[in-house]
C-alpha cells in the first residue's frame, strides 16, 4: 500500500464549527478515502452526519440511504437503515465528556461520475455519550447520477470543537 | 404534552438560527473549507434551520425507541430468563421477562 494513498484535502478543526467540508474529488481517482479522527463536539448526545458537495454546496435532497450494524460494548447489536434521507448519519450520540469521540473510515465510489450513483461504506470507532464503546459497520448510496466533488461533514446540532479530518485519492 | 408538527419544529428553528447569526448579535454558525473558517452563507443559515426543524422531529418521535433499545437485555439473556420463568411455571405476565420488559416500555413510553 506504501505510497497509493494521495492526501488530498486535510481539516483540522480547532474552533467551534458545525460543517467542515472536505474538497478536491474529480476524476483522478475511482476510489476516495476520508478518515475522521478524534472528532470531538459541543452538545451531548448528537449525530455528526454528512452530505455530498456538488460544486461546493452539499446536496440536501432525499436521496440518502444507509444500512449498518451497530455493535455495541454493553448490549446486543442493533440494525441502523434508512432510505431516502437528506443526509448519512456517520457517528451517534456522541459525547461531550473526556475520551468520547468519534472517529471513522469512509470510502466514497463512482463520485466524480456522473453516470454512477455515489456509494460509500463506513467503519466507525467512537466512545458515545453514555459512555460506550459502540463500532459501526456498514454502507450508503446517493440516489442521484451527479458529478460528486467533496463530501461535508455537519453536526446534528451544535459544533465540532475538534478533529481531522482526511481525504486521500487511491491510486488506480 | 401534544406533539408537534414539522411546521411547529420549523419556526423553533428559525428563532434559534436567527439568534445565532452575526448579524442579529450571535456568535455565528460556521463552516471550514479549505481551512478558512467562514460564516454561513444564507442558504446555509437555510439549510441549517431545515436540519434542526428534522432532527428535533426525529427526537420528538423516535428518541423513546432508543431508550428502550438502551435497556433491553441482550437476546441471550432474555431468552435464558423467559427459560427460568418458565421452569418456575411463570411463563406468562408473572415472570421476570414480562417484568422487565414491561418497566423498559412504561418508563420510556410512546409520545402522543
Amino acid at each position: 500500500m506504501a505510497g497509493s494513498l494521495v492526501l488530498i484535502d486535510s481539516e483540522t478543526v480547532s474552533s467551534g464549527v458545525p460543517s467542515v467540508s472536505l474538497t478536491g474529488v474529480d476524476s483522478t481517482y475511482d476510489v476516495y478515502m476520508v478518515i475522521v479522527s478524534n472528532l470531538q463536539c459541543d452538545t451531548d448526545v448528537e449525530d455528526v452526519k454528512c452530505r455530498v458537495t456538488e460544486g461546493g454546496t452539499a446536496n440536501s435532497t432525499t436521496n440518502y440511504d444507509r444500512a449498518s450494524k451497530l455493535l455495541r460494548a454493553s448490549t446486543s447489536f442493533s440494525d441502523q437503515y434508512a432510505a431516502d434521507e437528506t443526509s448519512w448519519d456517520m457517528g451517534t450520540n456522541i459525547g461531550t465528556a473526556t475520551g468520547e469521540s468519534s472517529n471513522f473510515v469512509q470510502y466514497i465510489f463512482n463520485a466524480n461520475n456522473s453516470s454512477e450513483y455515489t456509494f460509500m461504506t463506513k467503519e466507525v470507532a467512537e466512545l458515545n455519550s453514555t459512555p460506550e464503546l459502540v463500532g459501526q459497520q456498514g454502507g450508503g448510496v446517493f440516489t442521484s447520477t451527479s458529478t460528486v466533488d467533496g463530501i461535508n461533514f455537519f453536526m446534528d446540532s451544535g459544533n465540532i470543537d475538534s478533529g481531522e479530518f482526511k481525504l486521500y485519492g487511491l491510486k488506480k | 404534552m401534544a406533539l408537534k408538527t414539522l411546521e411547529q419544529f420549523t419556526a423553533e428553528a428559525q428563532t434559534e438560527i436567527d439568534a445565532k447569526k452575526t448579524a442579529n448579535g450571535g456568535d455565528g454558525m460556521f463552516a471550514q473549507v479549505n481551512n478558512v473558517r467562514r460564516e454561513f452563507t444564507d442558504a446555509e443559515y437555510d439549510q441549517a434551520v431545515t436540519d434542526l426543524a428534522a432532527s428535533k422531529l426525529d427526537k420528538q418521535d423516535n428518541s423513546y425507541k432508543e431508550a428502550r433499545q438502551n435497556s433491553y437485555l441482550n437476546w441471550r439473556e432474555q431468552l435464558d430468563q423467559l427459560y427460568h420463568d418458565m421452569a418456575a411455571d411463570k411463563g406468562d405476565k408473572t415472570g421476570d421477562w414480562f417484568a422487565a420488559i414491561k418497566k423498559i416500555k412504561d418508563d420510556n413510553p410512546k409520545p402522543s
